[in-house]
């Protein structure tokens, strides 16, 4: 088949990266792929994943247009970031294909979309959550509020969902809300990652070491940093014999911040900021314990969790989203009602039985390595395509009739009395009405 | 009864495909019946398909006691009693996919349109509550596409009582458009090769003036105008009948029709022996070697072979046009026996 | 051309519509085209389905046609570049009737959605359209405050008008069409009693429903005409029909207020027979000259049986009558040649 695939390509996009995998995977299998990079213009210039295959950048109008019309499908990789993603949103709407759905929220990468266009934004908003949370919804004075209030009422995740002819996604928990708006199938597959730097070593665990947890990516307030903190400071057995590493980008009111509150708390905090990848993977793999603490929980999958456990590191989850449904015997979960003491609990098992440390880690690279392969993503991909292609001819089909009807100012609605939508019946998809 | 009868149609494009349809309206009306014909088109372009299907979805025929749907997509249309007289499929999606008749790419939309069809069909001759097909031909495709059974029932021929028998002159008669498919063209080849004074008579037009052009040529670079005649133009009914009444046998060998034709029909009527080949398709399931015809090879040597035996083995040839009407009756071709069935 | 007519299919229903159409195919191949009747089934009960029958003739694809005469809603939104309307209905439920309550759209959002849907798929077919002719002055105005667009009025000919020889003048005067309360027979009958002796009747169409039948059966009986008058009340063979037309003295079409001038009338002059007609009923006025082509009464028993006794007082006049009748007809232009010329333009 020749695919025409959307995503950011730049290196720090870790959806770029994961599609880079696919990507090859899918070359692999010979079939013809073109990347579409999917950045804002200021960063298309900007050096990207080595794919592989033919790339160019989303605002060629002529050469993409011309890609998308001798592809047999278009697939976009979709979060929620609209810097990355800009250029899959602009297409999706005029050649619609399949959804890799990377975020069930996707209020960020709506808000970005909509600053240039707020009638139609709040069309969108106006037609999934009423007048009500369309009116309130640009009003949130900061990022948090912003999320904190949007994120169940509001995610945006039917907006893209409904431009789809499919929708591929990483885990379950955001599905209903896919299935309400879109009219094509939907499937859910590991997501694929890898983890180049995941070499195996013996780490030098002499029994008096500390036990080392670390937590990497941008250092902010989702990454529940303090909470760690908190709990290891409440306990003077964790006080004693824990260390906790931040590698990654901060700002310096949080580093400040941090640092206060380890002093204060007795916690010994190793803040390295942003490094290199060498430097980072040294990290991870000399790291007893990764803190994949989230909250809120947003995406999809989380490629650090699954990162974490390629290096067949424990990984400590918040029990929600994509998490929850790791299997328990692979991550170490903690509530998020009862966080502090669940930590607590958590990281005293882990630095009172460092072999059991060891073993979970390696218990989840081995299912990890097996699960989040680019490998089966293409498989599934593969597999996924005719499924969608056949809900499009009846989609396509069905579009013809809404666009006669939208021509004669009428509602759709007036389609979806009984006597006209039973016999379409035998269409046999749950994509009429 | 209340009957519809549904069909998908070319606008101006008559004879073939409605006759049935036509046939039948008058042969219920004369029994009595109420019977409404519904012809709507049908365009089988990929990007189209579907959408017209699901027009048809809302055709409401509920005013009938039952619809008789005949050319595909009309099978879409609903009703509690539906009958099936199924003609053929869309050919290019099903049996001719792998031809050049497809013209359109193989590629994994087409492919997705053609599974979605396989489905949207089977479903609906499930609908049915019969299914009755034209030969076994078309029987045999829809088990193996679509998974379902049907009877087959031979289309007749309208007013079959016009036909008669006046006797056997020395021509074969080829009765029917001109197109390459249809192989006037291998008649005329094989007349070449015959060493008795057998004569061919070909009537009928083409939809364009090539094929006719091109016989003509044919039979000048064989040499045997003298011994054929071409009226390529639209003959009457009246003169199909003269013509077949008192020609010596009847010539039909298409390229794999379903088929038999109502040529092969008229002549058995008119008592004639048909002479077809083994490569005709549905003129096989009436044409019995020896019995009411000759089944040559598709090549004019053998073809040939059998225009002499007609012409020489008068007794034979005459003892096959009795058998040829004999036949239709053996196989229930008549509308007695369609009503019977149809209206079950 | 290959002219594609496209009209309604009731099932089982045929009516005057149905009629119109194949005497158009008729008269299209008289004059050189080959001609078809296309009939697109269309159920308009329960309303909520009214949209898929717009969206099913909105779907098809009509080919291999030069040219597209459409006659009702909604088969007139076919798709076709070539398409020319001879309107013989809209959805006057979504119209005129809409405006009293005689309609199936239901008095909530959904009905006057649908209603908003068929004003805006009319509009659309009417742009379309190449030009719009209406069967009669009532549609056409209808259609210009509704719909906002201008139509030319194409009153359907006479179907077999070489069937209408005329030339012979028996006693009785003919009253053909439909037989109801509207069609007022029985006021003929009422007049008939009035007038003459020598005065006969025929009275033969189709009832509308017994009722119709025994109204004319009593006041026969009351006024014992049995001697002159005939009663055929069903659907006639048409040589039957002719026949009446051909022979007749004078031909009496007396409806109230009718918005055209009705075949019965059209097919008298095409006859050369005189017409009686009574000053209420609409249409028809407009082919009875007073003096010239026929008589106009008051639609009185009285007044009708002094124009049925002027009818036999002088059989020479009423023949010239009837040759004004077809004049005045003939005159109006309406035969098929110029109708079909004015549809394929």
């Amino acid at each position: 088949m020749k695919l025409v695939i959307f995503t950011p390509a730049i290196k720090t996009s870790a959806i770029g990266r994961m599609t880079r995998l696919v990507v090859r995977a899918l070359l692999a299998h010979q079939h013809q792929v073109v990347v579409i990079r999917t950045e804002s213009p200021h960063l298309l210039a900007k050096e990207t994943h080595d794919f592989g295959c033919t790339i160019l950048p989303w605002t060629n109008e002529a050469e993409a247009a011309q890609e998308i019309s001798s592809a047999d499908c278009c697939i976009y990789q979709i979060g929620d970031n609209y810097e990355f993603h800009e250029g899959g949103v602009a297409w999706l709407a005029r050649a619609p294909g399949i959804v890799c759905l990377h975020d069930f929220f996707l209020g960020h990468l709506f808000c970005g979309w909509a600053q240039q266009r707020r009638d139609e934004a709040n069309d969108i908003l106006t037609q999934w959550y009423g007048k009500k949370i369309a009116a309130d919804y640009f009003s949130a004075s900061n990022s948090a509020t912003f999320i904190r209030e949007t994120q169940d009422l509001a995610p945006l995740t039917e907006w893209i969902s409904s431009l789809a002819t499919g929708v591929i996604t990483h885990s379950n928990w955001g599905c209903d809300r896919v299935l309400s708006a879109c009219p094509g199938p939907l499937f859910v597959v590991p997501l694929a990652y890898d983890a180049p730097g995941a070499i195996s070593i013996e780490n030098e665990s002499t029994p008096n070491s500390k036990l080392k947890v670390l937590t990497i990516g941008h250092i902010n307030s989702n990454k529940r940093i303090e909470s760690c903190i908190e709990a290891i400071s409440n306990n003077s057995i964790l006080r004693k014999n824990v260390s906790y590493r931040l590698v990654g980008a901060i700002i310096p009111s949080m580093e400040r911040k941090l640092r206060e509150l380890a002093t204060v708390s007795g916690v010994e905090l190793i803040i390295s900021n942003e490094v290199d990848d060498a430097t980072l993977s040294e990290a991870i793999r000399n790291a007893d314990v990764i803190s994949c603490l989230r909250w809120p929980s947003l995406e999809a999958a989380s490629a650090s969790a699954i990162e974490a456990m390629l290096y067949g590191k424990a990984t400590i989850v918040t029990d929600v989203g994509f998490y929850k449904e790791l299997p328990d015997q692979y991550v170490l979960k903690v509530s998020v009602d009862n966080e502090i003491e669940d930590l607590k609990k958590t990281l005293l098992s882990l630095q009172s039985n460092r072999s059991a440390t060891t073993t979970i880690g390696k218990q989840a690279q081995a299912w990890a390595s097996e699960t989040f392969t680019a490998e089966n993503y293409a498989v599934r991909l593969e597999q996924a395509i005719p499924v969608v292609l056949r809900a499009n001819v009846i989609i396509s089909a069905a579009d013809h009739f809404a666009t006669i009807i939208d021509k004669w100012s009428a509602s759709p609605q007036l389609l979806r009395t009984p006597e006209i939508l039973e016999p379409l019946s035998i269409f046999n998809t749950n994509t009429i009405a | 009864m209340k009957i519809a009868l549904c069909s998908t149609f070319v606008p101006f494009i008559r004879g073939g495909g409605r006759n049935i349809v036509d046939w039948l309206a008058s042969t219920l009306t004369e029994a009595g019946h109420q019977v409404e014909v519904v012809y709507l088109p049908e365009l089988d372009v990929p990007d189209l398909l579907f959408q017209q299907m699901m027009a048809l979805r809302w055709v409401d025929l509920q005013a009938a006691d039952r619809v008789i749907c005949f050319r595909p997509q009309a099978h879409l249309i609903p009703h509690p009693h539906k009958i099936l007289w199924f003609i053929h499929h869309i050919r290019v999606f099903y049996d001719l996919w792998d031809t050049p008749y497809r013209d359109f790419a193989d590629n994994a939309k087409h492919c997705a349109i053609r599974e979605a069809l396989f489905d949207a069909d089977t479903r609906a001759l499930s609908e049915a509550k019969a299914i009755f097909t034209n030969s076994k031909v078309v029987s045999a495709r829809l088990k193996t596409y679509n998974d379902v059974d049907s009877e087959v029932l031979y289309p007749p021929v309208f007013e079959s009582e016009r036909f008669f028998c006046a006797g056997y002159n020395d021509e074969i008669a080829y009765i029917c458009r001109l197109e390459h498919h249809k192989r006037q063209h291998l008649l005329i080849e094989a007349l070449s090769f015959t060493t008795t004074p057998v004569r061919i008579r070909l009537l009928g037009t083409g939809s364009g003036p090539d094929y006719g052009i091109a016989l003509r040529q044919k039979i000048n670079d064989c040499n045997v105008a003298d011994r054929v005649i071409l009226d390529d133009r639209w003959i009457t009914e009246e003169e199909k009948v003269e013509c077949l009444s008192t020609c010596l046998a009847a010539a039909y060998l298409p390229v794999d029709e379903d088929s038999y034709g109502y040529p092969s029909l008229e002549a058995s009527h008119a008592e004639k022996p048909i002479l077809t080949t083994t490569d005709s398709g549905g003129v096989l399931e009436l044409v019995q070697d020896g019995y009411n015809g000759y089944i040559a090879e598709p090549t004019p040597e053998s073809l040939a072979i059998a225009m002499d035996k007609l012409y020489r083995e008068r007794s034979t040839t005459e003892a096959m046009g009795k058998n040829a009407k004999q036949r239709l009756v053996d196989l229930k071709i008549s509308w007695s026996h369609v009503l019977e069935r149809l209206l079950a | 051309m290959k002219v594609l007519i496209v009209n309604n299919m009731a099932p089982f229903i045929w009516g005057g519509a149905e009629e119109l159409a194949v005497n158009l195919q008729k008269n299209l191949i008289i004059a050189g085209h080959d001609a078809e009747v296309m009939r697109i089934p269309f159920q308009w009960e329960p309303a909520s389905t009214i949209p898929s029958q717009m969206l099913l003739t909105r779907t098809l694809e009509i080919f291999n046609t030069d040219h597209v005469i459409a006659l009702k809603f909604p088969a007139y939104l076919v798709r076709h570049h070539r398409k020319s309307l001879w309107l013989l209905h809209q959805y006057r439920q979504a119209y005129d009737l809409y405006d009293v309550g005689q309609t199936n759209l239901p008095a909530d959002q959904t009905g006057a959605d649908i209603r908003k849907a068929i004003i805006n798929a009319d509009n659309e077919s009417f742009a379309e359209s190449r030009h719009i002719y209406t069967n009669s002055e009532v549609t056409r105005k209808r259609l210009l405050k509704h719909n906002g667009f201008d139509s030319q009025v194409l009153l359907p000919p006479v179907n077999d008008p070489e069937s209408f020889i005329g030339g012979q003048f028996d006693d009785y005067i003919f009253a053909g069409g439909r037989v109801n309360g509207m069609k007022r027979q029985y006021m003929l009958l009422e007049a008939l009693a009035k007038a003459d002796k020598r005065v006969k009747l025929i009275i033969a169409g189709p009832p509308e429903s017994p009722a119709d039948t025994q109204q004319l059966n009593v006041i026969i009986e009351k006024f014992s005409l049995q001697d002159r008058v005939k009663l055929d009340l069903r659907f006639l063979p048409r040589a039957t029909y002719v026949d009446y037309v051909n022979r007749a003295l004078a031909v009496a079409y007396i409806p109230f207020d009718e918005d055209s001038l009705g075949y019965v009338a059209m097919e008298a002059a095409t006859a050369r027979k005189a017409l009686i007609t009574t000053t209420d009923s609409g249409g028809i006025l407009g082919l009875v000259t007073p003096g010239e082509t026929g008589w106009r009464a008051e639609p009185t028993a009285e007044s009708l049986a002094e124009a049925m006794n002027a009818a036999f007082e002088s059989k020479t006049r009423t023949k010239q009558y009837g040759e004004g009748a077809q004049a005045l007809w003939n005159g109006l232009g309406i035969n098929w040649p110029e109708t079909i010329e004015a549809l394929l333009k």
